[in-house]
């Protein structure tokens, strides 16, 4: 399964250029549900109304606004936002490289893979191996939608991983939340004490031991219902009516998906 | 100035018990744009259709479906999904303890401070004993009806959770395909030493969200009536392969 591109650029640091695609590395893993009409079990799909007109809006018709004032927005469009930064629109440029070691969590938003783009497959998995061999990462910045991100590049098996990082006027300084030490004696002994426990409890990270409760809970419920009640059906399906409304939903997604960025 | 606790609870593991609070550790400020209609700038607002007559379907006529075959569904409403709300304890339960960087950082979702709660005995022995063993404890726990699966490590005095997505929620980095590429050792090297030359230490206050500045400029000189002038980005050309070492080896003189 291919995954899909999000965004395409090159990587650049120094004189070096290397095409790349920006991918999805994680997804929710929500159970998703389908809304139907109660009536006959329609499917529903999303879509955008105007109140003022009293009708639907078709996709070609949507816009990014930004509010001034109640009910006044400034309409800003796709070239426009593009126009902030542009030479950080297409291209992601290490500025420095860094020991992976020293980037704080807390830092950490979002992940994505990137992969090479045509004719960058050597200059790629020459940078994953530097890095490999350095435990560096890189520090650059590059907008995607609406947003300039700072990011992290660093390895993950044998992939480039792109991580955006937070600003770091948006991480709260930890000094806000742990009180300063008061006298109150040596916690020696307890320390020795839980040091000894957490040897004993020592494991190596599986994270496929630690499932989705909720997940596997609504995975029952659906299994237990199936066996009690007959699924309902729709009217008619889909391809029926592929022309229309089918069509219309991709469109649709896809323009909003454009629209309010990739989060 | 001293944030609110979101949340308060004890970590288990043994026979202790630790209590905490939750803080936030990230708070974001970003620009937030709406959906317009390009007519006449109303802000558009979200309906659900019905996806062959088109028409609106009120709040009150939708319902929730599973799809179990072509066009087949299983009902599910909301009774049945707030039963299986997990009960929430107040206990974050430490299953195992890893060494520390043992875990990909693609599993980590969002990192919250802890505070020590009524006593900090406790709290500082938990932090140091962390320190020395070089440990974090993977633990579970319930919050706001969900329930979380985290990674419990201290950093100095303090103690922080950092919130874990699960196994089936991270892609393989194997599903991209990667192609094997022959490398030489002398392009390597030459990496390495650029990769050497363009390093300095990790100071996350050199960069600041200009950005959105100049985006919240972009916006006013809109809103002033002011025409923007439309910058075209522009596509760095790829390193061809063969000239790969050479590259590197311009790129190095040029750094040093």
């Amino acid at each position: 399964m291919a995954l899909q591109s999000i965004w395409t650029g090159t990587i650049t640091f120094s004189l070096v250029a290397i095409p790349v695609r920006l991918v999805k590395a994680v997804r929710p893993d929500r159970i998703s549900f389908r809304m139907l009409h109660a009536k006959d079990y329609s499917p529903l799909i999303r879509a955008f109304y105007c109140p003022d007109e009293d009708r639907m809006v078709p996709p070609g018709e949507i816009v990014r606004g930004y509010e001034v004032g109640p009910e006044q927005y400034i309409e800003v469009t796709e070239d426009e936002l593009d126009s902030v930064s542009p030479e950080r629109s297409r291209t992601i440029e290490i500025m420095d490289f860094v020991d992976v070691s020293d980037v704080d969590p807390l830092y950490y938003d979002r992940p994505y893979y990137l992969a090479p783009g045509r004719g960058g497959e050597k200059a790629y998995g020459l940078l994953v191996q530097v890095m490999l061999r350095t435990n560096r990462g890189g520090i650059a910045k590059f907008v995607l939608g609406e947003r300039e991100h700072l990011v992290l590049l660093r390895v993950s098996g044998a992939a480039l991983s792109l991580v955006t990082l937070h600003y770091s006027d948006e991480v709260v300084p930890a000094a806000e939340t742990v009180p300063e030490e008061k006298e109150e004696g040596g916690v020696e002994e307890e320390k020795d004490r839980m040091a000894r426990t957490i040897r004993r409890m020592e494991a190596r990270f599986d994270p496929a031991r630690y499932r989705d409760d909720r997940r596997r809970k609504i995975m029952a419920l659906l299994g237990r219902k199936e066996e009690v009640e007959a699924p309902v059906e729709a009217p008619t399906s889909f391809e029926d009516t592929q022309e229309g409304p089918g069509d219309l939903v991709a469109v649709l997604q896809e323009s909003v998906r454009k629209l309010k960025g990739v989060r | 100035m001293v944030s609110r606790a979101l949340w308060k609870g004890q970590i288990h593991f043994g026979d202790f018990d630790v209590p905490v609070k939750l803080h936030t550790a990230v708070r974001e400020q970003r620009i937030q744009f709406h959906l317009l209609h390009s007519r006449d700038h109303v802000r558009l607002r979200q309906h659900m259709l019905c996806a062959y007559e088109k028409v609106p379907v009120p709040r009150e006529e939708q319902v929730r479906g599973f799809e179990v075959g072509e066009g087949r569904y299983i009902i599910v409403d909301d009774d049945e999904l707030e039963r299986l709300e997990p009960e929430g304890n107040r206990t974050i339960e430490i299953h195992d303890f890893v060494r520390g960087g043992q875990i990909d950082p693609l599993y980590f979702d969002r990192v919250y401070y802890l505070a020590p709660d009524v006593m900090l005995r406790g709290y500082r022995a938990l932090a140091e004993a962390l320190g020395e063993t070089g440990m974090e404890g993977i633990c579970t726990w319930t919050m706001r009806k969900r329930s979380y699966l985290g990674s419990l490590a201290a950093k100095g005095k303090a103690m922080r959770l950092i919130t874990l997505r699960h196994a089936d929620e991270v892609i393989d980095a194997g599903s991209l395909d990667l192609p094997v590429t022959g490398l030489s050792d002398r392009e390597l090297e030459a990496g390495v030493n650029l990769v050497a030359a363009l390093s300095a230490p990790f100071q996350p206050e050199k960069f600041e969200n200009d950005h959105q500045k100049k985006l919240r400029e972009l916006i006013d000189r809109k809103a002033a009536g002011e025409k923007i002038s439309i910058l075209r980005p522009r596509q760095r050309r790829a390193t061809p392969p063969d000239r790969l070492l050479e590259t590197l080896e311009a790129s190095l003189k040029k750094a040093v």
